[in-house]
């Protein structure tokens, strides 16, 4: 019992010395106006060498007052501050919650009303921390207004004991910071473009990324001023693309090259007052800047496309068609020349006339702001699936399943049988279709430029590539002379024709598994069971060989049924799964921008599954031994950006180097932010040697 | 579709209403207005073809038209341009019950009190002079040419505080202005950021 009073006062004594030897437990110095409470605070109870302390600066206004963010907008100031700090600190920006906008009459400002926290990192280098008092002192001027302003400044100074100083942390700070940071804006998530209109009085921006609600508000507030003019009215629309503003021009309208950087703030309004978001947004000047060096020059992508077009005539989808010209060149070898040259130049329309709608089409829809590149028909679920229903078909044709009148396949029929030049143009499209899913996974590099290009440009590639496709056959068309080599016509060429059902079987086949990679098992079944459906209604055709309302019942039929089968293949979207392989991450912007900062060498690697040179490039050279091994001596973050299914912000990112098309890879030396861009096909050699330049 | 229709209708209407405060653009024609001064006197833009005018919105409430008025830069700048044959016009667009409203006979009194030297002051309560011009902040400064084109607008100087000791800091852009169109050179720096308070429309 003796003992009581004295642990009484030991414990007394311990607490009073604690509250004595600890200062404020969170240094704050506070300065009050009529208008304003303004404290600094510090996040940390002390100094840590090395380490990164938050400072925050917190305005408590009176009612109807209001500060201004970092642009003021039509009116007002941006608070400013001025650190005194110890030897060797240094303070980093302010960092700005998402603000308000203020109505002034006719004029609009943004700002905070009723309180609001700036915080600011300050770096305190390694080594001893100075002796002595650590004093941080912030001079202090903003500027604040109901309609009239006041201009206000005040000094506040903290002092921050040493470390090992028994200091305990502020639950109330610690929760003002959280605050804080939580009505920061969201950084990296949303990307954008924006284009200045011809008379510099609008600016329409574009921010794929980012959904919003029809009824939610959505505004742009630039970081500076003159871009951007705060008080116009700003309208919205709402594509499958993302969002689209249109924001009325400031005083000085963008350069229209240089990127503009800004918020896009989200307000949702349930009823009470309005939750806000914001996004920080780097919006890039559209059209976006191509590394010129990389940029193919027209003639040669004219020369691509040529030779592509010729190339095309062997890819496993058009082989068979031109085999079945080739079996009519055979058939009619005595055929008058004038007629056959009339179906060899109809042949060659078809193609044209088919690679000019498509190029037009693409161009049409990017113009009207559709984030497209080449490759796009292999990035839509249902026109995969459509392609492959198409392969199979004209393979069950080719099989002897059923018979088109004079013929699908019958080109060559069609010359022999006279039906007329409708025909064979027919097939010049027929062939113009199936090659095009062929032509994403050669020809992306040079289609990809043609599409960036202006208009002229652009046909221009399509029809070189045209050519080039067309031109074997028409050849054949003017010299039959040619074919002399081949066999007599018979029995052979029925056998030839059946064996060239195969590679459209296997082009089929390779349409499906593009498909199995952008739905999910549900929508894919129903993709498959499709492919029934079409064989089934193929070989109704064969059996009944209907004419008039039969055949239309039959066509009507496999209609609905495909369109109730694809019905969940359009709506399935499959988020790509996250790979648990840790030498393979997912490729974002902010991702490069913050592995970079780091100093970290990156690799990435445009892809897509339907793209074919660049499965190649990955079995060749970058999924090889050595080049895994040179990755991990070398500590590359090898990044991969799957254009499998449609992806905005890979197309643009595309854009960026000229391309509109995979495979693209880019290579960025450690602490470099412009990559190096290596070329579309690789070897180990050419990764080794990029490497080198470490 | 009617739903379709009523938007675009909105969105047309949202343009039309902005357009209410659009500013004009440096290089066209300024907007041409009527306006009255502290005398009853009539001036009209279009009077002064031939002579380079400028526009200055006040509000002597306003700490930004303090800090230039305390320090004698605006009276300053007023006077050279007076001499310099331009006509400098002070417009006050606060609207009647809003911060820097004055009768003729106040403005007159500042005028004098001050040692201001403007070619008049016109007195916009109605605030049309203020939005066909965009005018956002007081002080802001425009300067017309003699073709009656815009050549000039923004703030009156570089530095945009409260704090009249940054003013011999400042890059004073009316004065350059006005001097590179006496010497016949083009406006090296035509757009400004205006900077103070809200014009009190």
């Amino acid at each position: 019992m003796k003992t009581k009073p004295g642990l009484f006062a030991i414990i007394f004594w311990l607490v009073w010395l604690l509250a004595l030897a600890a200062p404020p437990a969170h240094g704050a110095a506070t300065v009050s106006t009529p208008h304003a409470t303004v404290t600094l605070l510090s996040e940390q109870p002390q100094a840590t060498p090395g380490q990164t302390l938050w400072l925050g600066l917190r305005f408590k206004l009176i009612p109807h007052w209001h500060v201004y963010w970092r642009n003021p907008g039509a009116s007002g100031a941006a608070p400013v501050i001025r650190w005194t700090l110890p030897e060797g600190w240094t303070a980093g920006d302010l960092h700005w919650p998402v603000p308000q906008r203020i109505p002034v009459g006719p004029l609009t400002n943004y700002g905070y009303e009723e309180a609001v926290t700036l915080l600011v990192p300050v770096r305190i280098p390694e080594g001893p921390l100075p002796a002595g008092p650590l004093t941080l002192t912030a001079d202090a001027e903003w500027l604040v207004c109901r309609v009239e302003c006041i201009p206000e400044s005040g000094r506040l100074t903290l002092e921050l004991p040493h470390p090992g100083s028994p200091t305990v942390g502020d639950p109330a700070t610690q929760r003002l910071f959280a605050a804080a940071r939580a009505q920061w804006p969201e950084a990296d998530r949303v990307t954008g473009r924006y284009r200045l209109a011809g008379d510099a009085q609008t600016i329409t921006l574009e921010a794929p990324g980012l959904a919003v609600d029809d009824r939610d508000e959505v505004w742009f507030a630039a970081y500076e001023w003159g871009p951007v003019d705060p008080s116009g009215a700003q309208s919205r629309q709402t594509t499958a693309e993302g969002l689209v503003l249109r924001v009325p021009a400031g005083d000085l309208p963008p350069a229209g090259d240089v990127p503009l950087d800004g918020l896009v703030v989200v307000e949702t309004r349930d009823g009470g007052a309005p939750a806000r978001r914001g996004y920080a947004v780097r919006l890039e000047a559209r059209p976006a800047a191509t590394g010129t060096s990389e940029t193919l020059g027209l003639m040669t992508a004219l020369g691509f496309a040529f030779l592509g077009g010729l190339i095309l005539n062997v890819m496993p989808c058009v082989l068979p068609v031109l085999g079945i010209k080739v079996l009519g060149f055979v058939r009619e070898a005595g055929a008058n020349h004038r007629r056959r040259v009339g179906h060899g130049l109809s042949y060659g329309a078809g193609i044209l006339l088919s690679f000019l709608a498509l190029a037009a089409a693409l161009l049409l829809l990017r113009a009207g702001g559709a984030s497209l590149g080449w490759g796009f028909q292999l990035q839509s679920p249902v026109l995969v699936a459509l392609l492959a229903y198409l392969m199979l078909l004209v393979g069950l044709n080719l099989s002897g399943v059923f018979a088109v009148g004079a013929g699908l396949m019958g080109a060559g029929q069609a010359l022999t049988a006279g039906s007329g030049l409708f025909n064979t143009f027919a097939t010049g499209v027929l062939a113009a279709v199936v090659a095009s899913p062929c032509t994403a996974p050669f020809m992306g590099t040079a289609l990809g430029f043609a599409i960036t290009r202006p208009a002229g440009a652009a046909l221009a590639v399509f029809l070189a590539l045209g050519v080039g496709f067309a031109l074997p056959v028409v050849l054949l068309s003017l010299w039959p002379a040619q074919v002399r080599w081949l066999p007599k016509p018979g029995p052979w060429m029925k056998t030839f024709q059946q064996a060239l059902a195969f590679p459209l079987y296997a082009t089929a086949a390779w349409l499906l598994w593009v498909l199995s990679q952008q739905t999910d098992a549900r929508a894919y079944g129903a993709a498959l069971a499709g492919l029934v459906a079409v064989a089934l209604a193929a070989w109704l055709y064969g059996q009944w060989q209907p004419r008039g309302w039969r055949l239309g019942l039959l066509g009507a039929a496999l209609t609905v049924v495909l369109l109730l089968l694809l019905r969940p293949v359009a709506g399935s979207d499959v988020a790509v799964p996250a790979r648990a392989d840790p030498e393979r991450l997912t490729w974002s912007e902010a991702r490069v921008r913050e592995l970079t900062a780091a100093g970290r060498p990156v690799f990435v690697n445009f892809t897509a599954a339907w793209c074919i040179t660049c499965q190649v490039n990955e079995r060749v050279a970058l999924a090889t031994e050595n080049t895994r091994r040179l990755f991990a001596d070398r500590a590359v973050a090898y990044l991969v950006a799957d254009w499998t299914r449609r992806d905005p912000a890979i197309t643009r990112q595309l854009e960026r180097h000229g391309r509109s098309g995979v495979p693209l890879y880019l290579w960025y030396a450690p602490g470099s932010e412009t990559p190096v861009v290596l070329p579309p096909l690789l070897t180990e050699g050419i990764v080794a040697e990029a490497l080198q330049s470490l | 579709m009617l739903q379709a229709f009523f938007r675009v209708f909105l969105i047309t209407l949202a343009f039309v209403a902005g357009s209410a405060i659009a500013a004009p653009r440096v290089g066209e024609s300024a907007p041409d207005f009527t306006g009255v001064d502290t005398q009853s006197k009539t001036h009209r833009l279009a009077d002064y073809r031939g002579k380079t005018v400028v526009l200055e919105w006040t509000n002597h409430d306003c700490p930004y038209v303090r800090k230039h008025y305390g320090a004698g830069n605006m009276q300053e700048q007023q006077r050279e341009a007076a001499a310099q044959g331009a006509i400098w016009l002070s417009v006050i667009s606060s609207a009647p019950g809003q911060q820097g409203y004055v009768s003729p006979g106040e403005a007159d009194e500042l005028t004098r009190s001050r040692k201001a030297a403007p070619h008049a002051v016109l007195l916009d309560p109605e605030g049309r002079i203020g939005r066909a011009f965009g005018a956002k902040t007081t002080p802001h400064l425009y300067i017309i040419d003699e073709a009656g084109k815009l050549v000039y607008m923004g703030g009156i100087d570089s530095i945009t505080t409260a704090d009249p000791a940054d003013i011999s800091k400042a890059t004073q852009y009316v004065r350059v202005a006005l001097r590179e169109r006496a010497a016949g050179q083009p406006v090296t720096t035509p757009v400004t950021r205006p900077y103070g308070c809200s014009v009190k429309y």
